[in-house]
């Protein structure tokens, strides 16, 4: 076999792994994010509005994840986290931009799902932690929504 | 002796409250937000209904007076195309804070246009149309939803295109709308708490990152809001300090004036 026919053949390959695995890594991040919005729903008729926009990805065991939001005085704000790995033990916990907790205590983790819920004292920029705590996976997909009223 | 149902009670008190306990005293009350540098995502920018819905709970704005009526030129530049998108759908969210159907229904219409001028129309026809059937049966709710959508398969669509920046325009269009909108009620009816809402430094140095990285967009506009964005930064950078009525009232004189460029030619 010449070396042009490896080259064809080894691309190839590689695209067509491409091809097949990357609808099941976009697949799992969005399975995580019907998790999130599932957990999100029952807060749509307290008159929460929540936003299309999300973010997600994948986490190992033990890992953490922050995200920057700019949170406004006056709203009120849930943070649902949503992964769709069985048996997995996510959180979502909310602090300050100066690193205080800054969260309400009626948070909670259920088993694809966690919520954290802050009341903002000042309006400026807090850290909304994601944490796959526990997983049977190596790397477990997740996804956050949030909601404000 | 303790009834047993007491008992039972008793005990399931306690084991509540020892639950919330541990859950509790697992979570750091404190985390260094220097070692997180490395694991932050980028912000998600927020809507202009996130900010108005604050600003109405400090008091009753007639938002009417903030409808606009000029949506702008049609543009051929897709960068002006995309900022212009953006400020438009901000104006849709002032149009439901007025409860303006007529308006709102100009306003799909022309977010349809501007999606098909980017060449994104596909997946906002059936969002545009949905705007409008909200706006005829007044259902403020399913418009705020639908706009919400709107932004979001755009840019959506657009990312999958590797169209990012120009995505990004479309959020900082967005946000500089709402900004003049919110700088224009807080400067007729001045109060610390409004002052307070424009305290988004972290936004504006993402916005200002996203900027440095566009310079093959070489049109005026452009260049024009980086410069307003460095001279807006130190009046909202405050810290801990209140944000001055002066400060709002020049933020306000800025973002109308790039508001006025976005929307017309150069």
């Amino acid at each position: 076999m010449n070396a042009f026919v490896k080259t064809l053949l080894y691309t190839s390959s590689l695209l067509a792994a491409l091809v097949v695995l990357q609808p099941a890594i976009l697949a799992s991040v969005d399975d995580a994010q019907s998790f999130a919005l599932q957990a999100a729903e029952p807060y749509v008729k307290e008159g929460f509005q929540v936003r299309e926009d999300y973010w997600g990805g994948d986490l190992g065991s033990g890992e953490k994840k922050a995200v920057r939001q700019q949170l406004f005085k006056g709203n009120e704000y849930w943070f649902w986290l949503g992964t769709e790995v069985d048996r997995a033990k996510v959180s979502v916990h909310i602090y300050d931009s100066d690193g205080k907790l800054a969260e309400e205590t009626d948070g909670w983790e259920k088993g694809h799902f966690a919520a954290a819920h802050v009341i903002p004292k000042t309006t400026g920029s807090y850290f909304i932690i994601v944490s796959v705590e526990e997983s049977p996976e190596e790397r477990t997909h997740w996804a956050l929504v949030y909601g404000f009223r | 002796m303790i009834p047993f149902n007491k008992y039972l009670k008793l005990t399931a008190v306690a084991l509540i409250g020892l639950t919330l306990c541990a859950q509790g005293a697992r979570t750091p009350q404190h985390i260094d937000i220097k070692q997180l540098s490395k694991t932050v995502e980028d912000v998600v920018v927020p809507l202009p209904n996130e900010i108005f819905g604050a600003l109405n709970k400090l008091g009753a704005v007639n938002w009417k007076e903030h409808v606009r009526s000029d949506k702008g030129t049609n543009f051929t530049e897709r960068p002006r195309i995309a900022l212009l998108l953006g400020t438009v759908i901000a104006d849709g969210f002032v149009a439901v804070q007025a409860e303006d159907a007529a308006s709102v229904k100009e306003i799909g219409q022309r977010v349809l246009a501007l999606a098909k001028g980017i060449g994104v129309g596909n997946s906002i026809t059936p969002h545009a149309k949905a705007i409008i059937e909200a706006a005829d049966k007044r259902n403020w709710e399913a418009v705020r939803q639908e706009l919400d959508r709107t932004q979001n398969s755009v840019q959506q669509a657009m990312n999958e295109v590797h169209d990012e920046k120009l995505s990004q325009l479309v959020s900082l269009g967005g946000w500089l709308r709402g900004t003049e909108v919110l700088t224009s009620v807080v400067t007729k009816h001045f109060s610390a708490d409004g002052a307070e809402l424009l305290h988004q430094p972290d936004l504006l140095s993402y916005f200002q990152t996203r900027l440095e990285a566009m310079p093959e967009f070489k049109l005026p506009i452009i260049r024009e809001i980086e410069d307003a964005l460095v001279q807006v930064k130190p009046l909202i950078d405050v810290g801990n300090a209140r944000i001055p009525q002066e400060s709002v009232r020049k933020i306000n004189e800025i973002t109308t004036r790039l508001g006025y460029g976005i929307v017309t030619r150069d």
